[in-house]
């Protein structure tokens, strides 16, 4: 072994590093910012030998630039891009002697300085620096006013690193950071690229910020800003559309025209073939301008965004952020298009995709599962092998996901699968699922029992009997119950849906509404009386439709809850207010069927129930309906209206 | 290797560079673009026979078009900048007055790197773009990632196999690890170790002066990125963009074309 | 149990605008709902009949898309009852107009078939004028459509049966009544005879009003 390398042994370095003699630790010093610079492995090792520590020391003890400039770059590499090196670095409390050293006479110390502080805020572990107090923002802005170019983009980085609300995007507005960041768009491409960074953060969601940019400088800033958009750098190019589109999401009028639209387009997707960050990035801005629009979405496809991205995908090691990015934009591309979906399929996406739900980063499992979600939103893609094991399977072990987000994004993905028809139902129950699902239903997290219920509600929807018993053997009449009066109104709604298809087509499973002393159809009753949205009424309307449709008992009971007696002190007149609901077609339509159901003339209680239900003053209701602005009400209420026409005098 | 002559400029239409040593001399021609911008305008309005357009005109059309010197000037001088020719850029500054666009003395620095390189000195380039600044190689995984194989194609071609192979294992296998590319080409250049005759085997060209030339430009490109400059001089795109408007416009007409670009010389329009 | 069909039917009014509308949604067309009725098979030869299923799978009105599964019992010569998987373009002049332009379907064709439907009368003569591109549909009390089985679910394709052809078919929004005729330009069974009609099963309310529009995947309220 050569020698040079046994005197590079980790452990020999990091012990030069506290060494008595100078020259020995500044070469030891050097020697560890060389090993380290663009080495991970490196890095890592040396923060579990404490390396970071020893370095910070050198700071504090207010050495000479040589080895000032030497001890900032090495903690500067630590925090590039290693989470833990950033961690040791805080956690060493060398940020404060890091600012301070923007304030050395040395220029070389000031640049070095402003340089490792930049790597070190690229870090979400970094402590937000407090924009909110007047100081901090004072000092920010004599960064921003520096001279040095490189501490001029230190402050644009602190900004796009520490703005995240609303009350800190006003504070630095009202400093005047609109004007500071624009002056910088005109320096060097560095200067240019963080100020255009850190602008996409300054107006974020925020209308208010956005209109005050678009007119600054008589929209000439906002021009320069479109003409980045062609800039020869392709990221320039990317971050001039990254705040373009920022500015359209926060103010839509903004990015109005289809015509900007389709060159932001063009330009990202051209990106996405860049080598480098310029393309690591562009698939997630190309996804952020895509989302919710099908007229951009078709653009995208049109210069064959699924094609290129799939390729990607299929070439492999990729790293996790732009394999997120590229599973982002895939699946709003294939959100609202049938054709984009077909054509992800028919180029072998799903196979690589399902293979990144167990993908070691969280960003890239939870755009994965949102991926299989988008697709599996066309029932008939849902039969060319989405309800494959090799999916279905590793989506439930990601039930028990360390990160909520990527349980809820899984249960999202699972809830659209278990519509299909041909899913076996029965591979859920093989694995636990339907336990896993209970659980999560009764989690603290209201997004996970929103979606857990909502994948219940599908697992229930179209299923045989042995199947439905076998999930309400799981899921118990309490817990159903008390999920219809869960405090979160989207919980109610899908608990009234599950137990809507519980109860459709099976006069059996109906029982289960009035087990254990009613619990279900009190919870149900409560509901339809106090609803807090009109969409939860019209599911427990359906809920007595359906149970209507039963025997002559479920038939009474229904009667019973929409018929109260006067004493029951219930407002008796509640379907005529239903039948009445201009806001609502669903819930005229809900209540039109509870009534057919509920007056069938094969019953043999009909008669009776048919002159209580003329009793209460429904049929004008029902006769007016012939006017219904809408197609369904008005076509169904005159239909039963001719039954009335026949109902015995 | 020196810069040494700077030709003087022809009618304002072509410009000689060249150096010694042993590259030889690159020339460049610049021709006035907008002016044959105008020529293809002008001609696609016109029928479909091709238009001849005689050398007397065309040099006379040359001739009217005004180029600026400064502008000409500040094109020179972003390629001896870009290319790092620091002695020249300073001899041009003060002959014709033209400020570069980058600090001079950050050159030097930017040279000393890329002369590293060029001579097999790959860990003290390493060290010297650290020096310069520490982002360049933690930032740039590809740059960093062919640096090292730099390096080791080094080891190898000095016959220091066991230092090699232990380099390779310890340096550049976890790169492998987190980049297929990367691995790809790990593998590539461990198998010069495999061959007796290097120059005789299939990756022999790993081992060739040029994979030193194509490193050394690749991290001069990333000093200049670094420092907010262009990592390109606009001198060959402008020569790229000469060729294709003359193809553009030989569609239309025919005119005297540049067909030797050493010389620039007028060639007749043949009829 | 017959249900009335609603006599007061109003002929859609020539819209002008040529964009197309989103049909109105139809509680009797929506995910999940069950149908069951006769097809009727018949050439020169011999008169066949069988049971049939048909089950909504999936609803996109937006797009005038439909899709489902249709179920044939008692097949002759079949041993279990033949599942196929059918896609669906709904006539509303947005995404689908009357004329099919695809499957080896010609105008004079889909006229000839579409004419076959009492409700379709009303419209007949804009729809020879114009193609029916200006008339407003989404009011119009019949959804027109054409539905294609793509394959069958679970029996291989030597089942002896083929689908090669596709279903002109008119629904009922009032009484979610399905009547269809079957096109194949190839077969050499009689093109102009009615060889389906769908009809809603025996006791339509007990299961119509019932299962969820929510069960499907494109209401479903993931993040």
């Amino acid at each position: 072994m050569p020698s040079s390398a046994a005197c590079k042994r980790p452990e020999n370095l990091v012990e030069g590093l506290s060494s008595k003699d100078p020259g020995t630790r500044l070469k030891a010093l050097r020697d560890l910012k060389n090993q380290i610079i663009g080495n991970r492995t490196k890095k890592l090792r040396y923060v579990k030998l404490g390396a970071v520590p020893l370095v910070s020391e050198m700071l504090e003890s207010g050495s000479e630039s040589v080895v000032l400039v030497q001890a900032i770059a090495t903690l500067g590499s630590f925090g590039c891009g290693l989470d833990a090196g950033v961690e040791a670095i805080v956690k060493s409390g060398a940020l404060p002697y890091l600012f301070s050293t923007l304030a050395n006479p040395d220029e070389k110390v000031v640049e070095a300085g402003a340089r490792s502080l930049r790597m070190i805020f690229q870090s979400k572990l970094t402590p937000k620096y407090n924009i909110l107090e007047d100081k901090e923002m004072d000092f920010l802005f004599s960064l921003l006013n520096s001279e040095n170019e490189t501490v001029t983009e230190l402050a644009a980085s602190i900004i796009m690193h520490s703005c995240e609300t609303t009350e800190e995007q006003k504070a630095l507005c009202g400093s005047g950071v609109l004007d500071k960041l624009a002056l910088l768009l005109e320096g060097s491409s560095n200067q240019r690229d963080a100020s255009l960074d850190s602008l996409a953060s300054v107006v974020k969601n925020n209308r208010e910020v956005v209109s005050k940019f678009v007119g600054l400088h008589n929209g000439k800033v906002l021009s320069s800003v479109n003409g980045l958009t062609k800039d020869r750098s392709p990221r320039t190019r990317l971050l001039a559309c990254s705040l373009l589109i920022a500015l359209g999401r926060a103010c839509p009028s903004q990015l109005q025209d289809i015509e900007s639209k389709a060159d932001l387009v063009r330009i990202l997707v051209e990106l996405v073939e860049e080598p480098g960050r310029a393309g690591d990035e562009a698939p997630r801005a190309l996804g952020d301008l895509i989302e919710k629009s099908e007229e951009v979405q078709k653009l995208a496809c049109s210069v064959n965004a699924v094609e290129k991205l799939c390729k990607f995908l299929h070439k492999g090691s990729i790293q996790a952020k732009p394999l997120a990015g590229i599973l982002h934009a895939l699946a709003e591309l294939c959100s609202n298009l049938e054709d984009n979906r077909r054509l992800f399929l028919s180029l072998q996406g799903l196979p690589l995709v399902a293979e990144m739900l167990n993908h070691e980063s969280v960003g890239v499992r939870i755009a994965a599962c949102i991926c299989i979600r988008n697709i599996s939103r066309s029932v008939k893609n849902l039969s060319d092998g989405l309800t494959d094991k090799s999916i279905v399977i590793p989506l439930i072990h990601l039930f028990d996901d360390p990160s909520i987000e990527v349980q809820v994004a899984a249960l999202g993905a699972t809830s659209n699968i278990l519509v299909h028809f041909t899913t076996h139902k029965s591979i859920v129950f093989e694995c636990g699922g339907v336990k896993q699902l209970v659980k999560l239903s009764s989690s603290m997290v209201s997004e996970l029992r929103v979606n857990a219920v909502s994948a219940l509600r599908n697992l229930m929807f179209q299923a045989d009997k042995m199947c439905k018993e076998n999930i309400m053997l799981e899921l118990t009449i309490s817990t159903l119950a008390s999920l219809i009066c869960d405090p979160e109104p989207f919980v109610q709604e899908h608990a009234l849906v599950l137990l809507r298809n519980l109860v459709n087509g099976n006069v059996d499973c109906i029982n289960y509404v009035f087990a254990e002393d009613g619990l279900i159809i009190n919870a149900v009753t409560r509901q339809v009386w106090n609803a807090s949205s009109v969409g939860i009424c019209i599911q427990g309307i359906y809920v007595l439709a359906n149970i209507a449709a039963g025997d002559e008992f479920h038939k009474e009971e229904v009667m019973r809850i929409l018929f109260p007696l006067p004493e029951d002190g219930r407002n008796q007149s509640i379907l005529i207010k239903f039948l009445q609901d201009s806001s609502s077609p669903k819930l005229r339509v809900a209540t039109l069927w509870c009534i057919i159901n509920l007056s069938h003339l094969d019953s043999p209680g009909a008669v009776d129930r048919i002159a209580r239900i003329r009793g209460a003053g429904i049929t004008c209701a029902i006769k007016i309906m012939v006017n219904d602005p809408c197609l369904d009400p008005k076509v169904l209420g005159p239909s039963l209206g001719a039954i009335g026409d026949n109902w015995p005098k | 290797m020196n810069f040494c002559t700077l030709g003087r400029y022809r009618g304002g239409l072509s410009l000689k560079l060249g150096r010694s040593g042993s590259n030889s001399g690159l020339d460049l021609v610049v021709l006035p673009l907008q002016d044959t911008f105008n020529y293809i305008a002008a001609t696609s309005i016109m029928s479909t026979s091709k238009k001849v357009i005689t050398r007397e005109d065309w040099e006379k059309k040359l001739n009217d078009a005004k180029i600026r010197k400064e502008d000409m000037n500040k094109l020179v001088m972003n390629f001896l900048v870009t290319e790092g020719y620091v002695e020249a850029a300073e001899k041009f500054r003060m002959e014709s007055g033209t400020e570069p666009d980058i600090d001079l003395t950050t050159i030097t620095d930017r040279m000393a790197v890329k002369k590293a390189v060029q001579c097999g000195n790959v860990e003290d380039a390493i060290e010297k773009v650290n020096d310069l600044n520490p982002e360049i190689l933690d930032t740039n995984p590809q740059l960093f990632f062919h640096l090292q194989q730099q390096r080791l194609i080094e080891l190898i071609r000095n016959g220091k196999v066991e230092e090699a192979l232990e380099f390779a294992q310890e340096e550049l296998a976890p790169r492998g690890e987190e980049n297929q590319s990367f691995l790809e080409e790990l593998e590539r250049t461990v198998a010069l170790l495999a061959f007796e005759d290097v120059s005789n085997c299939p990756v022999g060209e790993l081992l060739d002066i040029s994979q030193r030339l194509k490193t050394a430009s690749e991290v001069n490109a990333a000093i200049l990125t670094s420092q907010s400059h262009e990592k390109d001089p606009k001198l060959p795109s402008l020569l790229k963009m000469l060729i294709w408007a003359q193809n553009q416009l030989d569609e239309k007409a025919t005119f005297p074309r540049i067909k030797n670009f050493s010389t620039a010389a007028l060639e007749d329009p043949s009829i | 149990m017959p249900v009335r069909v609603v006599d007061n039917t109003q002929i859609p009014q020539v819209s002008g605008v040529n964009s197309g509308y989103t049909l109105s949604p139809c509680t009797l067309l929506s995910v999940g709902q069950a149908f069951a009725g006769t097809q009727n098979v018949s050439s020169i030869q011999k008169e066949e009949a069988w049971r049939v299923n048909v089950r909504i799978q999936g609803c996109d009105l937006d797009h005038g898309y439909l899709c489902g599964t249709m179920e044939a019992l008692n097949v002759p010569l079949a041993e279990t009852p033949v599942v196929t998987f059918w896609e669906g373009e709904i006539v509303d002049n947005k995404n689908y107009t009357f004329f099919t332009g695809k499957w080896d379907a010609k105008p004079d064709n889909d006229v000839r078939h579409w004419s076959k439907f009492q409700s379709f009368s009303p419209l007949q003569n804009q729809v020879e004028a114009d193609g029916g591109k200006s008339l407003d549909l989404s009011n119009y009390p019949y959804i027109f459509m054409r539905w294609k089985e793509l394959y069958f679910v679970n029996v291989g394709k030597d089942c002896g049966l083929t689908i090669a052809g596709f279903y002109y078919v008119c629904f009922s929004c009032s009484d979610g009544s399905i009547n269809g005729f079957y096109y194949d330009p190839n077969s050499r069974l009689a093109i102009c005879c009615p060889i389906s009609s769908i009809n809603v099963g025996d006791d339509p309310y007990s299961c119509e009003g019932t299962t969820s529009s929510h069960g499907t995947a494109q209401s479903s309220t993931c993040c």
